[in-house]
């Protein structure tokens, strides 16, 4: 901290009774339980309300974006994986769908459905982890250990699927790696029907009536729905605030053109209706889910694509709903088997910018509560 | 670069949804008839893929067409923005989203090269902060205007543009031959990984000999250390059992 004088005459306030308070300069992180990561908070503090925050990002900075331009299309596809490692298939979902709009290709039918399919299980075992690590933060530590349960269900399929819980590599550019192994959709199926037996009812139990999380997070962190726009935020954060915004409705891609959606909102735009939308929306997922099972069609899991791709020459914006809000890619090609850039537009980077915002005004405790109901992956923000 | 198809004939871009056409439509007709007034000559207005509007602004007018797409055209949130380093210039795009109508707009905005420098948007969005940081930090485009235009990602004292085609990925750092370290730049791995590092094994009071006692038994390596100055390589001074003793 500055020692010079004018920083002296700033840290030092003449409160009305010839009190001087001081502010404190406080260090949250980079190594906290509670900043989902590697994230440092720089917190200014009056007594225990907080003036000021910086976040400080990039300590997981591992230069995805380079990356992608040294590896080939398909290649590319395992590093989203790293991206946002708590929605690996949303990420390359992602990425394959920008190469495939790059290229002119659908994916047949099924592949499209399949991708359905794990996407919404992903936005499940996502939201599980943001609901359980939320409920961890305020001093709740039964929650996690039932999301965990529930999530380890859908690290076995996904594991079954491609081979890897977390680092699947299952999405191929015009498809998908492998069809569905000998009684994957009978587990898939039992896991649902438990999950929504058992599963969200004890979550709905242990959380939702629970008289500590109300006060701990009902009016705190209220975002204006003007404020989420300017600010870009996408996701359930948005959808807390009452605006009604969700790519899979409003750009709908691949099987949400034929699978509608239920756009689930609040209005209230505090931390308990971010939290309330999460749930919501895993009620939803495992509603698409079911639907998927249902309808799901027959043929080809792959479309012919070369070996070696060569997208033409040129440039696409491809866009998914994420589990934390518009998953972007921008890619441009100049006709050989590398991409030329690749930038990821990341929910969590985007998200994590209003923090400060939030912050300021709120009492110490309230960081965790505010910063856990963004619910942001550090991986994705520093990418 | 430019990313002009370089055989044939321009491949047209597959419209993914069917409304798209209509609906882009008021999109295009609007733009066509604005932005040249406000720019002072044609803008070029291409649909591209994914129902995506793309425009191309000169830097110098990008606050006004910006201030009018957001007053004007509802288009009310800033999803991205990516610096490209297309070698002859650096390209600035924007991603823009109107939510109350659907529309997805792409500005470009090319850049010289040399002195990549672009007014910043912070004023009319607010997400423009982070993300006009980040690229200031990979691609090294200037925000003018930015209030807190920093490094983002790495570190404050980073040489160089990491996504900057001319950015050599392996760094160009001297390594003291006394280590175990490879070079970064020879992905070897293995067998042959052993014969390329040069072990020098670390002995009693290697480089510091001024500061022994004389005292300490160095083995009769004490000679050489103040003859030269180095360590010896390893294979010379191996110790062996009959020639070690001075008693036995």
């Amino acid at each position: 901290m500055a020692t010079d004088q004018t920083s002296e005459a700033r840290l030092y306030t003449e409160g009305p009774e010839g009190l001087r308070s001081e502010e404190m300069i406080l260090n949250m992180g980079p190594q906290h339980p509670s900043t989902h990561g590697v994230l440092r908070l720089v917190l200014t503090l009056e007594g225990e309300t907080v003036v000021h925050c910086t976040p400080v990002i990039g300590y997981l900075h591992r230069g995805i974006e380079k990356i992608l331009e040294n590896r080939p299309y398909m290649g590319g596809i395992r590093y989203m994986d790293n991206s946002d490692y708590l929605s690996p298939m949303l990420n390359e979902t992602a990425y394959a769908g920008a190469v495939e709009q790059l290229m002119g290709i659908e994916p047949p039918r099924r592949a499209q459905y399949i991708r359905l399919l794990c996407n919404e299980l992903q936005r499940i075992a996502s939201h599980l982890v943001a609901i359980g690590t939320y409920g961890l933060d305020l001093g709740a530590f039964t929650p996690i250990l039932y999301t965990f349960r529930d999530r380890e269900g859908i690290m076995d399929m996904f594991e079954a699927l491609g081979g890897s819980r977390f680092n699947v590599n299952y999405l191929r550019v015009g498809g998908v790696l492998h069809d569905f192994p000998a009684g994957w959709l009978q587990q898939c199926e039992q896991w649902l029907d438990r999950f929504e037996r058992m599963g969200l009812p004890e979550l709905e139990e242990l959380i939702t009536g629970n008289e500590i999380f109300d006060a701990r997070t009902q009016g705190v962190g209220y975002i204006d729905p003007r404020q989420a726009v300017a600010y870009g935020l996408t996701g359930p954060i948005l959808r807390a605030s009452g605006v009604s915004f969700d790519l899979r409705v409003d750009r709908p891609y691949m099987a949400y053109r034929e699978i509608p959606v239920n756009v689930q909102t609040r209005q209230e735009g505090d931390a308990f209706a971010r939290y309330r939308v999460r749930m919501n929306e895993m009620y939803e997922s495992v509603r698409l889910c079911r639907v998927v099972l249902d309808k799901l069609p027959g043929g080809a899991i792959s479309s012919r694509t070369p070996i070696a791709l060569r997208p033409p020459r040129g440039e696409t914006y491809f866009a998914l709903e994420s589990s934390k809000g518009e998953q972007g890619i921008y890619l441009i090609s100049d006709g050989s088997e590398y991409p030329y850039r690749a930038k990821i537009r990341g929910p969590s980077f985007v998200n994590l910018q209003i923090l400060p915002e939030l912050l300021r005004g709120y009492k110490m405790a309230d960081v965790v509560a505010i910063l856990g109901s963004i619910d942001v992956v550090l991986g994705e923000v520093d990418r | 670069m430019d990313l002009a198809p370089r055989l044939g004939t321009p491949a047209e871009q597959p419209s993914l949804l069917a409304f798209d056409r209509a609906h882009l439509a008021e999109l295009v007709d609007d733009l066509s008839q604005r932005l040249p007034e406000i720019v002072g000559h044609p803008v070029p207005i291409q649909r591209m893929g994914g129902g995506a509007v793309g425009i191309e602004v000169p830097a110098e007018s990008l606050p006004d067409v910006a201030r009018f797409l957001r007053d004007g055209l509802g288009f009310d949130m800033l999803t991205s923005v990516s610096g490209v380093d297309m070698l002859d210039h650096v390209d600035s795009i924007y991603h823009l989203r109107a939510l109350g109508r659907n529309w997805l707009l792409q500005i470009r905005v090319k850049l010289p090269a040399d002195k990549p420098e672009v007014p910043s948007l912070v004023g009319l969005w607010s997400s423009a902060n982070w993300l006009e940081r980040e690229e200031f930090d990979l691609v090294g485009i200037t925000y003018t205007g930015h209030p807190d235009l920093r490094r983002i990602m790495l570190d404050d004292e980073f040489q160089g543009h990491p996504l900057l085609k001319s950015f050599r990925s392996t760094p160009t750092v001297v390594h003291d031959p006394a280590t175990t370290q490879v070079p970064p730049d020879q992905a070897i791995a293995g067998e042959q990984q052993r014969r390329v590092e040069r072990v020098v094994g670390k002995r009693l009071g290697q480089g510091q000999e001024e500061r022994l006692h004389p005292g300490t038994p160095t083995f009769g390596n004490m000679a050489i250390f103040q003859q030269t100055g180095q360590g010896v390589e390893p294979d010379e001074t191996v110790s062996r059992p009959g020639e070690m003793g001075t008693g036995s």
